[in-house]
């Protein structure tokens, strides 16, 4: 029994400038994607799409997760953040390095400002991955979810170092094979390694507890884990030193654990308390039907089928699409609006509550914009694959202004909770609670 | 969930109904967070758990359910300490909060 270790909460100047980031990288990752429809007609290894990819994987996605992490990993691992100091230091590097690598992308300078934003990224990269992992080591027990976490930021150096390689090789020419070749690998253990299993980790102790269900056994959760991580070591070696064809089974190994997280989740589901599913978790559950696309692609794209080229270069942009703006974007854009306002009321009200009466997170921001972001979304993703599927560049335009309009209402609404200002709070009157 | 003085044990549970848990969006007494209420000479000790370990919420419950009940009992000395036996689960919200959750 004790009250002296209830709160592990880091400060909020370690983690809400990430959401102010991710925000603004969303909304010129959005604008930037109006202006380069022209991209979308052949290989994916173009300057425009390396661009937009990068925002998406880094300024949008990786910085809201680093944030929104720094927040939830004391409630998963029940234990203070082991270092604030290196989270601000990992969000500096973070952010120096995404804009430079943009700049870089954008207008292909291979040269020096591409090899200082590798050497940033992967810098704050291992400074975040080291963070958590001494952070994971004064848990008082360990889980399968911290696992997943612990192991996803392994994966995210590696990541990080590949590219980084990529980035220096481009003036010094030493790796032994092309850059679609290691661009391959570079793409699939950051989905795969990076974003799927920290999205697991993570998912798997949030979800049931927003839906207020107690799941009873974490064994899928621990099959996944070594399912996913086994496929992607597999692919790894396969990859760089036989390439033996086996890609589809190594793949087939991710789905599989894929599918046990989300028999995990529909168990939670099944069992949930809370039957009334807030906007916020309405889009977590979009996420995760959207995740179905990109599976099914994986299966395309690591198996040889006799397609033609056209449409195969189609179904690579495709995969990548549903990959970063369907499944991992649409999760964000939910669970954003789940932890956000929690996260800025508790900052802004902690010492009030209990002396007065205090408005609830959800009152913090528009449910309104919320329904028209996850709207405009969901048009303008289907709009875009089926732009880029088809070859449409009015179509892609239209997916790329659905995407703008998401980010609008999105960032509104993310800096309307971080603009929130306490107003005068009236003091309690005893009498009727429910009043 | 268990009282012993009833009296003002009473008034104490209607006082914490003020306090809302913000991620759940029902109060704290109809969520089953209250374990005991018990009043000794004039020492009023509270027992509360939370939903799950390493709730975020769990220093700001505490700050609110003491700073509540010393505005409430001024003559009282408040004690609020955090239980995790038994776990909380989902049986333990009350009717009423069952009705709030899915918004009968």
């Amino acid at each position: 029994m004790s009250t002296a270790t209830t709160s592990n909460s880091p400060g909020k100047w370690v983690v809400l400038p990430h959401f102010a980031f991710a925000a603004l990288a969303f909304v010129a990752l959005s604008v930037l994607l109006i202006f380069s429809t022209d991209a979308f007609g052949g290989h994916y290894f173009h300057p425009k799409l390396l661009t937009l990819t990068h925002i998406a994987v880094l300024g949008w996605a990786t910085m809201l997760i680093f944030g929104a992490l720094y927040q939830l990993l004391p409630v998963v691992l029940e234990c203070k953040l082991y270092s604030e100091r290196l989270a601000i230091a990992s969000f500096v590097l973070l952010a120096v390095g995404t804009v430079l690598l943009s700049y870089a992308f954008w207008y292909f300078e291979v040269g020096w400002v591409m090899h200082l934003a590798g050497c940033a990224l992967f810098l704050s990269f291992l400074l975040f991955s080291f963070n958590v992992t001494k952070t994971a080591r004064l848990a008082p027990k360990w889980t399968i979810d911290a696992d997943f976490i612990v192991t996803s930021t392994y994966w995210l150096v590696a990541t990080g170092a590949v590219g980084l390689l990529m980035a220096l090789n481009f003036t010094m020419g030493f790796l032994p094979a092309d850059h679609v070749h290691y661009l391959k690998l570079h793409a699939h253990i950051g989905m795969a390694g990076w974003f799927l299993l920290l999205i697991i980790g993570v998912g798997a102790k949030l979800i049931p507890m927003f839906l207020l269900a107690h799941p009873e056994s974490s064994k899928k959760l621990t099959w996944a884990y070594y399912l996913i991580n086994a496929g992607l070591v597999c692919f790894v070696f396969d990859h760089l030193f036989f390439q033996t064809g086996f890609v589809w089974l190594y793949a087939g190994m991710v789905v599989a654990g894929v599918g046990l997280f989300m028999l995990f989740i529909y168990t939670a589901y099944k069992s949930r308390q809370r039957q009334d599913l807030d906007l916020g978790m309405q889009q977590t559950f979009v996420a995760l039907a959207l995740v179905l696309l990109p599976l099914v692609l994986l299966f395309v794209v690591s198996t040889e089928l006799p397609l033609p080229q056209e449409l195969l270069s189609a179904i690579y942009l495709v995969y990548g699409i549903s990959v970063f703006l369907g499944f991992v974007s649409a999760l964000i854009l939910g669970q954003t609006f789940k932890t956000l306002p929690f996260i800025v009321w508790m900052h802004a009200y902690e010492h009030h509550v209990g002396r007065y009466k205090t408005p609830l997170p959800k009152d913090m921001y528009s449910h309104a914009w919320l329904r028209w972001q996850n709207i405009s979304y969901l048009l303008g993703y289907v709009l875009l694959v089926a732009g880029v599927l088809l070859r449409v560049q009015d179509l892609i335009l239209a997916g790329a202004i659905g995407f703008t309009i998401t980010s609008l209402f999105y960032t509104a609404n993310v800096y309307l909770l971080l603009l929130h200002k306490v107003k005068q709070l009236k003091p309690f009157s005893y009498g009727n609670a429910s009043a | 969930m268990e009282t012993q003085a009833p009296d003002t044990g009473e008034q104490v549970f209607e006082t914490l109904k003020y306090i809302i848990d913000p991620e759940v969006g029902i109060n704290i007494v109809d969520l089953g967070l209250i374990y005991k209420v018990s009043l000794q000479e004039k020492v009023l000790t509270v027992e509360l758990t939370l939903t799950t370990p390493g709730c975020p919420m769990g220093s700001t419950i505490i700050t609110a359910v003491e700073q509540i009940l010393s505005n409430r009992f001024p003559e009282l000395q408040v004690q609020v300490e955090l239980v995790w036996s038994p776990p909380w689960s989902t049986d333990m919200i009350s009717e009423e909060g069952m009705r709030e959750l899915n918004g009968v």
